[in-house]
Formats: C-alpha cells, structure tokens, sequence
C-alpha cells in the first residue's frame, strides 16, 4: 500500500518555516539564551564566573540524617510502600495502588484488581500526584480574606445552622459536584432530613447528563450503562469519545484494544490462549472488532475507528433516525422514521453500517456522546437493546449514593440568589464561578447571598468570591469513598495528612449534618458499618482498605424494555435538525459550534498541573493552549491560517482566541477546549489559554448553530510539539488491513513456533518481517565492533501501534517516574520539550478530506549499535551489557553530537537548569531513585533502569531468578491499551519475544541497522468491504 | 591614525609569562587536591551530637551492628537507629549521663536526633546496603574497624574507582553471609576453598556497567 503520511499540514504545503523546522537538528534559537545573551558572551561570562567559583566549591556539603524517635513499625527507611486507595472523578472511581517513599506518595499506578482501572491509569491519574504538592494549593481558612482557624469556622457555623433551623433551612442551599459516594449520599440525606426546605444543586461543567435523562426517558429510573468494548466486534461511535475524554476510558481502552488484538496478534492478554496468527480468530472464535465512527470533531476514537464519517453534531440525530430506520424495527417505531436520508451523507454508508449491526447482533456496539440531546441517547439504548447488544455489550444499572448532575437545578438555584432567597451558599468543591454557563450569571448571583461559603483546592475564581473559603483536602490526603462505574465501592484511603490542613467535603457536610466536628475516618467508617455489617467490622474493613474496594458490590444489571417512544422523538428531533441545516453549511454566519473537554485539564479543574499543561493534546500536539479548531475548508472559507486571532461570536457573547486547522473535522465546525483561561488558578495555570466558558450557554452546552467568526488582524504563537523531531518521510508508520494480513498469511507458510527469533539480537534485523507483511529488507553488515550480547537479561520492547490509542497516559507516566521536568510555552516552541516518550501522530490521505491518523510512541530504542554512542567525545553514552543505552549524566559535556546522531530524535537536552526553581514542596514529588538532572546534561529513556535494578536485587535477596513480568516500565505500567511489552529477550518465553515474533514485528529505520531493542507492530485496520469506494 | 595596540599591549609578555608558569602549576595543584584522599575525605571524623562510642558498645559490650542497624539485610540504606532504640537500653542505664542528655530529650519532647553524615555517595550514585550483605561483603570492608572507633570515621575513599575495583574482583573481600556483621573475621587458611564454595552457593556477578549504580 502506498500511503503518504504527513505530519501537518505545513509539511505537505512544503512551506519554509517546516523545511528549516526539521533541516535543523535544534531549532533556530533553540542554542540561544533569553534576554539576548549570546553563546559568545555566555563564554566571556563562563570564564569570568569560573576562575570565582573555582575556589569556593571544594568544601563538602554536611549532610544530616535523621532518623524517628519512635520508628514506625511499617516504614523501613529506602523501602517504597504501597497502599490501594481511589481518585474520585466526577461519578466515577479509580481504583489506584500509591507509592510511598518515607510518608510521600511520588508514584500513582492502577490497582490491577480494581474493575475500573485493571492496573492501567491514565495521563490525569498519573498526574494527579502534583497536584498533591502544588505550591498555589491554599493554605488557610479565610473569612473575607482574613485568616481564620478551622474552629472558627465551626463557631460561625454553629450560629449559621441555628438561625437556619428555624424555617427548615428555607435560606440555605448546597451546590456540589456530581458524586458517587455512600457517605456523601447518607450525609445529604442527613442534611435534607435536618433542613427539609433546603436547596440542592449539582452542576458539573462537562457532564453526562444528557445520557442519564435519556436514560431516564426509557426506563423511567436513574439508570447509567457501562459499555464492555471486548464483547463488541462492530461498534459505532456517535459524537462521542470513549477512547479519551469519558471518565470510563482505562476500561474502555483495555476492552478496545482486546477486541482489536482478536485474531491479529499473537499477544493476547492470556499467554496461553495464544492463536496462530494466521487463524485469523482467537480460540473464543471472536474476530478482529471494527469500528465507525461518526463525528464533528476529530476525536482518539475517530483516530482509531477504520471508518470514519465526518458529521456536524447537529446531525447525528438525523443520521441515527436513519440508521434506525435500516434495522428492522417494529411497525410504530419505524413509521415516524420513513424517507430517511442526511443530507450529504452518502446513504451506502448508512446501508453498509446497518449491515454490519444486523449481522453482528449481540455483538454489536452503539455509543453517543455525551454532547448528543437526550433523545438521542434514549435512541441508542432503545436500539441496543432491539439489536440483542443489552446484557452483552452494554450494560445498564439504576444508580446509587450518586448526585446526578443538573444544569437546571443550577439554573433554579441561581434565580433562587437572585431573588435574595438563599442566605448562605455552601459550594462544596467545583468552580461554578469560572465554569457555569454564562447566561446564568453565577458571579452576579453570588454577589448577592450574604454568606457563602467555598471549598476549594485553590484559592481560585469561586473562593475567592465567596466569604469563607475553606481549602479542600487532596485525595491522596482524604478519607472517602465513591461507586465505581458498575457500583463498585471503593475507599479513598489517605496516603498523608493534609499538607495544608485541608478539609474533605465529607467532613464539611459531616459538620453540616451532623452538627458536630467530626473526623472523615469516623464519617465514612459510619457509613461503612452497615454494608459490612457489623459482626467482625474491623477485620472486613481491613481487608476492603487492603483491597481498595469491596468486591462483588457491583450493582445488579437492568434491562430496558423497547418502546417505539424514543424513536418518535428522534423522528421530532430529526425534523428540527433538518430544517435548522437548511443554510449551506459551512457559511460564515451558520457555523457549528461545539465544545470539547480538554483532555488534560478536562473542565480547567487540573489548569495549575504543569505535566498536564505541557502534555501535548493527542490530536493538534498543541501544549499550554486552546485555539479554536477548525478544518482547513472552513479556514480557506473564512480565509484563516493556524495562528489567526479571531473574535467567535455567539448568542450575543463573543470570545477572542486564535484559531487552529486540524485536518478531518467536518467543514462548517468551530470546536472550543473548555478548561483553559483560568485567573485564579495558580502560577502554572493562570493566565494560559481562552475561557470558552464565557460563550457557553445553559440551552447549548454541547454544540449549537449560529456562530461567526471574523479575522482580526493579528496572530497568536501556539506551541505545538508537532513538527519536532520529525522524521523525513521514511515509513516509520506501517499498516496493512486484516484481509491483506490474511491473505499474506496464506501465501507464506508460517514456520513452527519459535523458529524465528532464536537469537534476540537477531530479532530486530527483519528475520520475522521476512514472513511477508513487509518487504525483505536487503541484509546488513555494520562498520563497528559488534556486541555479542549473550549474557544475562538483555532488555527489549515492543510496542504495538494496532492497541496503542494515542491517549499520552505513558508520557505522563514516565515524567512522573524519572523526574522529567516542565519546561514551558516558549521552551516547547523552541522544541526544548523533555518528554522521554513522545507520542507522534501521523496524518495520511487528503488534508481537506477524512484523513485518517495513526499513533506512534517513541521512547529511545535502544539500539545495539547505537549512533549517539559512536559519536560522544567523552563516552557519555555507552552500551552496559544487558543491552541498555545508558546514559552518563556525570560524563555529559553538553555537546549535543549525540543528539544530532540520533536518527529516531529521542534524547532531551537540558538547555536551562529546568528544575533549578522548582518549589521545595514540589521536590516531594520527585523519585528518590531517578537522579535530577542539571543544566547542560543529556537525558532520554532509560528503559526504567531503576526498575530493573530495583527488580533484580529484590530477586537476589530472595534467592530467585527473575520471571517474565517482574520488570514493568513506567510507560508500559500505564497503558489503558496494554500495547507496551518489555521484558528479556532471552527468556524465549516471555511476552515480548513472542510480541516480537509476530509477523507485523518491525523495527523502526531499521535499514539504518542501529538494531534498536524497542520494536513495533504494525497497525492493523478492519475496513467493511461493503465500503470500498465509498467516502 | 589610532594606534591598533594600546600602551598596555606592552605588559602582554609578562602577563603571558606568569600565566604559562602560573597554568601548570595549578594544574598540578588541581590533581594533587582531587586525586588525594584529602579530597575523597579519608578521615572525615565530624562531632555528631551525642558522642556516641561504638568501640564502647560494639568493640567491648558486643552490640551486633543490626541492633541499631537494622535495615541493612532488606534495605538499600541502612537506617540510624530511632531514639526508642538507645533508649531500650538507656531507659535503666546510665539514665543520668551527661552525655546522654540530647538523647533523653529527643525521647521526651518527640524531637528527632540530627547526625551528621559521615559516608556519603554523590547523589548520582545508588548504593544498595542488602545487595552487599547479601553477597558476603563485611561491614569492615567499606567501614573499617568501626568497634575501635570512638568516633566514627571515613577510613576508605569511596570513590568510583574503589567501588569498582571489588566490583572487578570480589573474591577477596568475600566472607560468610553469617559473618558479615563480624568485624574481626579473618579469612580462614584455606581461603580459596571458601571462595569456592561461596561462588558455587551464592554466585555473585557484581555489575561493572555505568546502569549497575547511576540511575
């Protein structure tokens, strides 16, 4: 297959400014200091400062150990514990397994029993541990800015109760975050039965309320569903990102990615349920999965889908009646749904979708988006459940302990403010001030209550309105509890006492409830001791502490009965839709607008968290930013370029940000990032971006019509760590389609198992590659000393491209591992980013059209003739005998050869002491075993060689030797997809040699014959041949 | 027309003279200071806060090093005692020595006792204590005879080059599990017969690789 991919769309313009992006190894000015500085009176100041500084740094440091006074049991010193514990999200749980190093929590990892995370976590997970040590976080209680004592506040509260117990708490209201907790759910009930008039709202900024009023529609409960991917072999994606932005992605990806390896891989899950590659089916008989996915907005599961069909959002409705309408349903359903037809939607597609659903029933999949109206997700329950999929690939559950989120209880509230109705405004947590929908004016309304009172990390835009403010407990620092996904209950576990004397909202709403002080142990024990029952309490609640959550607490499934109901409301819904796209579409003055969370500070709520500002958005690799996107027709429409400043108007508000052009979106299509633009968010996060919130109304939360956009003239930089390291036009990327893997299977007699790969250093030469994906790459023979390579571990990974989602959780993982630091806007724009492993992104097909996009990670390879290693003047870095590249920070000069060697762009320079200012508190967060590195030192992956060593000892003491699976590396650890393997290649039985005899095995540049360690498997798609031909 | 060299252009020679004898013997300076042990701190003896002997409690009371030392098996760091471990003893003995003051008052107001570090690796540099005892290497092979010691002292380098000359060729300082903690342990006569044995029960491959203690 000849396909050409491209990086952005500067690349295939050719313009200028990306032929000096990547002709140069550093970028211009990447070698220059700020402020004008020059290298060359760098020099003159070096030699001045040197002959200073040379007598004055001889004296040893004296260094202090101290040691307890009364040694916990538990705690050796240089031994990391562990501790299961849960990050509340939204309505959902995690179930995490927290290193502690001394008292610190420095890693976070999935709890590998837990049903939400299975081991895997994701980027926000892993970054969630520095925003236990932020520096911005509050550190005091405050009455109108004056700092008061905790007891101060129960005092106050004490009066405020008493006078609100008079009227039954007529004048007292609550705004919370959605939640789903036991304990949180008994003490408002609590408080309700104490305050019968009191007011409740739950907002939550990005929500899945929609889909629970839907829901709702069909079966007349409070139901929620949770989707089981492994069990889908065709599943279509309306509007809607599983795969990143739902709460639910680790579980959806692992169930993705299982359905994804089903008869392609020879990596499965189970070692021994391994099938030969060339059956085409795994023993459970099911096939490779297929996915379609039909979206405004380029998403990660529009990356991954194998079809793809670009649709305003305001269209899915229409499309779904259509669909619907193929699917043979009963007579009453069908008839409200006649002449169905979207305009601009090729009707063989639908017919082909339709297809597929009807042959695959009970295996089949139909997901909406979170942004969809709720007739539409009415619709789809209806119709997973008339296609036999309910039970088996979806799953629905009445909820429980959960404060289901609701704009219009936020709406009823803020009235209720206006008219001076409530006196006191509790906001437990959430940021309703910078995040609820502008037309409700939320900061006018609390302007107007006379005492109002919020809990809050920050000292952020609602705190620092409201007349207490209260600083609210990380959860790393909290007792609680919370139902995951499904109902399962898990505890939140503290890892260490408030670092900043912060409070949990169990423990205010326990004060508010209950009347008294109380500890959150207490509260949520309370709450605890009637699920577990009281005979042998202590003994069960230790083991649920131990475990992280109690298992087989999942709530019963539901099935919903079908009713033609749904389907004439999507017929109604159809009709609106249609008639409001009468106007031609992509016109400046009917463009779609749609809102996106952010994958990394999703609703602005994680802005001050550097990691994740840095992390570069899977899909634009823009960093520290938020431009509004829209698809290059629409940009030559509206004669924008990437970088425009633009001013959005929209239902009387209008918003000034600059614009982005990402291929693949539908025409017509403005999509806004939600989360950025905070001002009170800390120093990392103020400041940085485009509030979007302040367009964004309570009638249209998702998506809405009637937007404009006019070019102002002048631009905005953005940062995009897109072109950097880019990698020539080689086939870096390799994909092939299952039906030509099969017929190539066919073609060449697959040898017996474990014929190839006898020799690990053999392996990434291109023996297994021979077998026929690819091309026979001509024979090698290298100018250098060979390594023999036959002692010991020798290290080795695979990475495979038809798992991997792009969802960056590895980068996010590896920086918090090995002490990566954050560089910033400017630096990333100088292509200065630290990262260890990028995640490239790769574009084929027309820019203007569908392209498609795959997803490639790029740790260091390890290659056994390593170029940055023939090129070092001080042997810096050098080759150790398990096979790792290591890397000699004490030996760095900072001459950058190896880097400019570097054919895969991997090592990171440190042009700045990056962590020179980094505030102390934040050094906790830092891994005692990974050495910092300082200015003027090379750095990149290191295979976690800490881990290994850590390993390998462990194992000596033990007196045992080293099993498959001992060493994970941090990236790998994280994975939702499980697509990274690592392990010893000499061990002919473990995983990754067997990953690496998978036919699609292949190195990358490997006519470079480096013979890097980390090798790739090709990306497999799963076109319907229904759809040959068809856009 | 102005001139190209300035008046002080004439000092040049004399300048480059004192420099070109002046740059060698710094030169030399230089080596003479790194390379010596004044540098790598043999004999580095701080005053801790509480003089503590360990010729007293190890040399003639007889006090295993893993009394107070008790991580060194499981750990890479082999942990200072917390103050409840001298006051095991010291709650009936020698209750009102002067010398023991900072240590009963640690133990009444909570306090933490703060050491001064005596052996000291870089921070670039990971150093397992379990991995060591675990391959038969004596405490008084990297601490020296600490029971004669009434403050404890520096007595080896501890530099890169120290570390890897055992690492090269363990053999020598290769003892008996069991006789780690010894600190007059001799090897016996037929010292080769115990390597032997040692290799053949507890092989060790000590790594010579940058990765083996630079993380």
């Amino acid at each position: 297959m000849s396909r050409t991919y491209w990086r952005s769309l500067a690349q295939i313009e050719e313009r200028p400014e990306f032929r000096a992006f990547h002709e140069r190894e550093f970028q211009e000015g990447a070698s220059e200091l700020p402020d004008g500085v020059t290298r060359r009176d760098m020099m003159m100041l070096l030699g001045a400062s040197l002959s200073l500084a040379g007598l004055a740094g001889c004296r040893r440091p004296v260094e202090e150990i101290v040691p307890f006074v009364a040694a916990p049991e538990e705690i050796v010193p240089g031994i990391p514990r562990y501790y299961a514990t849960t990050m509340p999200f939204r309505r959902s749980a995690y179930g995490l397994i927290v290193e502690s190093h001394e008292g610190r929590p420095t890693k976070i990892e999935g709890n590998p029993s837990h049903p939400s995370t299975l081991g895997a976590s994701s980027s926000r997970i892993q970054a969630s541990v520095l925003g236990l040590y932020d520096p911005d976080r509050s550190q005091r209680i405050t009455q109108k800015r004056e700092t008061k004592a905790w007891s101060d506040f129960v005092t106050a509260w004490g009066q405020l109760s008493e006078a609100h117990a008079a009227d039954g708490g007529a004048g007292l209201a609550v705004l919370s975050e959605s939640f789903s907790s036991p304990t949180l759910a008994r003490l408002a009930s609590e408080l309700r039965t104490r305050y019968p008039r009191l007011q409740w709202a739950t907002y939550e900024a990005v929500s899945e309320e929609n889909r629970l009023a839907g829901l709702r529609s069909v079966t007349g409960r409070d139901v929620d569903l949770t989707l089981r991917l492994d069990q889908a072999s065709v599943i279509l994606a309306l509007d809607a990102d599983p795969l990143l932005t739902d709460p639910e992605m680790i579980r959806h990806a692992r169930g993705f990615a299982a359905g994804r390896r089903a008869g392609v891989s020879s990596t499965l899950p189970e070692p021994q349920a391994r099938p030969e590659p060339s059956q085409g089916a795994t023993s459970s008989g099911q096939a490779m999965n297929r996915l379609y996915a039909v979206e405004g907005v380029y998403s990660l599961t529009g990356a991954m889908a194998d079809h793809r069909l670009r649709l305003e959002s305001r269209q899915i409705a229409p499309l779904l009646a259509a669909l619907a309408a193929r699917l043979g349903l009963p007579a009453a359903g069908a008839a409200s749904l006649a002449a169905a037809g979207v305009p601009g939607v090729d009707s063989r597609w639908i017919d082909a979708l339709a297809k597929d659903l009807l042959a695959n029933r009970g295996k089949g999949l139909i997901v909406a988006g979170e942004r969809q109206p709720a007739a539409v997700h009415a619709a789809v329950c209806a119709l997973n459940t008339h296609l036999g999929n309910t039970g088996r690939t979806v799953s629905y559950y009445e909820t429980k302990d959960a404060a289901l989120p609701s704009v219009s209880s936020l709406a009823s509230l803020v009235s209720a403010m206006q008219a001076g109705a409530v006196q006191t405004l509790v906001i437990l947590g959430g940021n309703p001030v910078f995040d609820a929908p502008a037309d409700l004016d939320f900061p006018s309304a609390l302007a107007k209550v006379p005492h109002s009172i919020a809990l809050g990390h920050t000292v952020d835009e609602t705190s620092s309105r409201a007349e207490w403010h209260i600083p609210r407990a990380h959860y790393l620092e909290s007792w609680g509890d919370a139902r995951a996904a499904g109902g399962t209950l898990s505890v939140v576990q503290p890892l260490i006492l408030p670092l900043f004397g912060g409070r949990t909202p169990v423990e205010v709403l326990g004060l508010m409830a209950g009347g008294q002080d109380r500890p959150g142990y207490d509260l949520v024990r309370e709450t605890w001791k009637p699920i577990l029952g009281e005979g042998e309490f202590d003994r069960k609640w230790n083991r649920v502490l131990h475990d992280g959550f109690l298992s087989g607490s999942e709530l019963p499934e539901i099935v919903p009965a079908v009713t033609a109901e749904p389907f004439a409301e999507l017929g109604r819904l159809r009709a609106t839709g249609t008639s409001a796209s009468q106007a031609e579409p992509g016109s400046p003055g009917d463009l779609e607008i749609v809102f996106l969370p952010s994958p990394s500070l999703h609703d602005g709520r994680f802005a001050n968290d550097g990691w994740l500002q840095e992390l570069p958005d899977p899909l634009t690799k823009l960093t520290w930013d938020n431009p509004a996107l829209v698809s290059p027709k629409t940009a030559e429409t509206l004669g924008l370029a990437s970088q425009d400043v633009v001013r959005l108007d929209h239902g009387g508000r209008s918003l000034e940000l600059p614009v982005w052009l990402l291929p693949g979106m539908a025409d017509g299509v403005v999509a806004l990032t939600l989360g950025y633009g905070r001002s009170h968010a800390g120093r990392i996060g103020s400041g940085v971006g485009f509030d979007a919130f302040t367009v964004r109304s309570s009638t249209a939360p998702g998506f809405a019509s009637g937007v404009r956009l006019s070019k102002l003239a002048r631009t905005y930089p953005l940062s995009a760590t897109q072109e950097h390291g880019s990698m020539e036009g080689r086939p870096v990327v390799r994909e092939s389609t299952l039906t030509a893997l099969r017929s190539k299977h066919a073609a060449a007699a697959v040898p017996a198992e474990g014929a190839h790969a006898p020799d690990p250093h053999q392996a990434p030469k291109g023996t297994p590659s021979a077998q026929g994906v690819f091309p026979e790459d001509p024979h090698h023979f290298s100018l250098w000393k060979e390594h023999a390579y036959d002692q010991g571990h020798q290290w080795g990974m695979t990475i495979d491209l038809n798992a991997c989602i792009g969802c960056n959780a590895c980068m996010v993982a590896c920086q918090s591992e090995n002490n990566v630091p954050v560089v910033g806007k400017d630096q990333v724009a100088r292509g200065r980013e630290m990262h260890w492993i990028r995640v490239d992104r790769y574009f084929s097909g027309e820019p203007s059209g569908s392209p498609e996009m795959v997803f490639q990670p790029v740790p260091c390879m390890h290659c056994e003739d390593a170029p940055c290693e023939q090129v070092c003047p001080v042997a810096a870095t050098v080759h150790d005998g398990q096979g790792l590249n290591v890397m000699v920070y004490n030996r760095c000069i900072g001459t950058r050869y190896c880097s400019n060697n570097c054919p895969y762009k991997v090592r990171r320079f440190n042009f700045f002491n990056f962590t020179k200012d980094t505030p102390d508190i934040l050094k906790l967060a830092m891994n005692p075993d990974v050495t910092v590195r300082a200015r003027g030192v090379m750095e990149k992956c290191t295979y976690c060689t800490q881990r290994i060593n850590r390993v390998k000892i462990d194992a000596k003491l033990a007196g045992r030797e080293l099993r498959d699976g001992d060493v994970k590396t941090a990236c790998q650890q994280a994975c939702p997809a499980s697509a990274i393997e690592f392990g010893d290649l000499r061990d002919q039985t473990s995983r990754v040699v067997k990953a690496k005899a998978d036919p699609r095995n292949y190195a990358l540049l490997e006519e470079l014959n480096t013979r890097p360690r980390t090798t790739y498997l090709a990306k497999v798609r799963n076109p319907n041949p229904d759809l040959e031909g068809v856009a | 027309m102005a001139q190209i060299f300035p008046p002080w252009w004439n000092k040049l020679p004399i300048v480059a003279a004192l420099a070109g004898s002046l740059g060698p013997l710094l030169a030399v300076a230089g080596v003479w200071y790194y390379f010596s042990p004044w540098y790598t701190e043999v004999g580095y003896r701080p005053a801790q806060p509480v003089a503590y002997s360990h010729k007293l409690h190890v040399g003639e009371l007889g006090l295993d090093c893993r009394y107070c030392h008790a991580s060194v098996e499981i750990s890479p760091v082999a942990n200072l005692p917390p103050t409840q471990t001298c006051m095991n003893c010291h709650q009936t003995v020698k209750r009102d020595s002067e010398m023991l003051a900072p240590i009963l008052a640690s133990a009444a107001s909570g306090r933490p006792m703060r050491w001064i570090r005596v052996h000291k690796l870089p921070d670039y540099a990971y150093f397992a204590h379990s991995a060591h005892v675990a391959a038969g290497v004596g405490c008084v092979t990297c601490h020296g005879r600490i029971d004669e010691m009434e403050t404890v002292t520096q007595m080896t380098p501890l530099s890169m080059s120290w570390c890897l000359d055992c690492h090269r060729n363990p053999g020598p300082n290769r003892r008996p599990v069991s006789e780690v903690t010894n600190m007059k342990w001799t090897p016996p006569r037929d010292a080769q017969m115990l390597m032997a044995q040692l290799d053949r029960e507890r092989p060790v491959s000590p790594p010579t690789d940058c990765s083996g203690c630079h993380r």
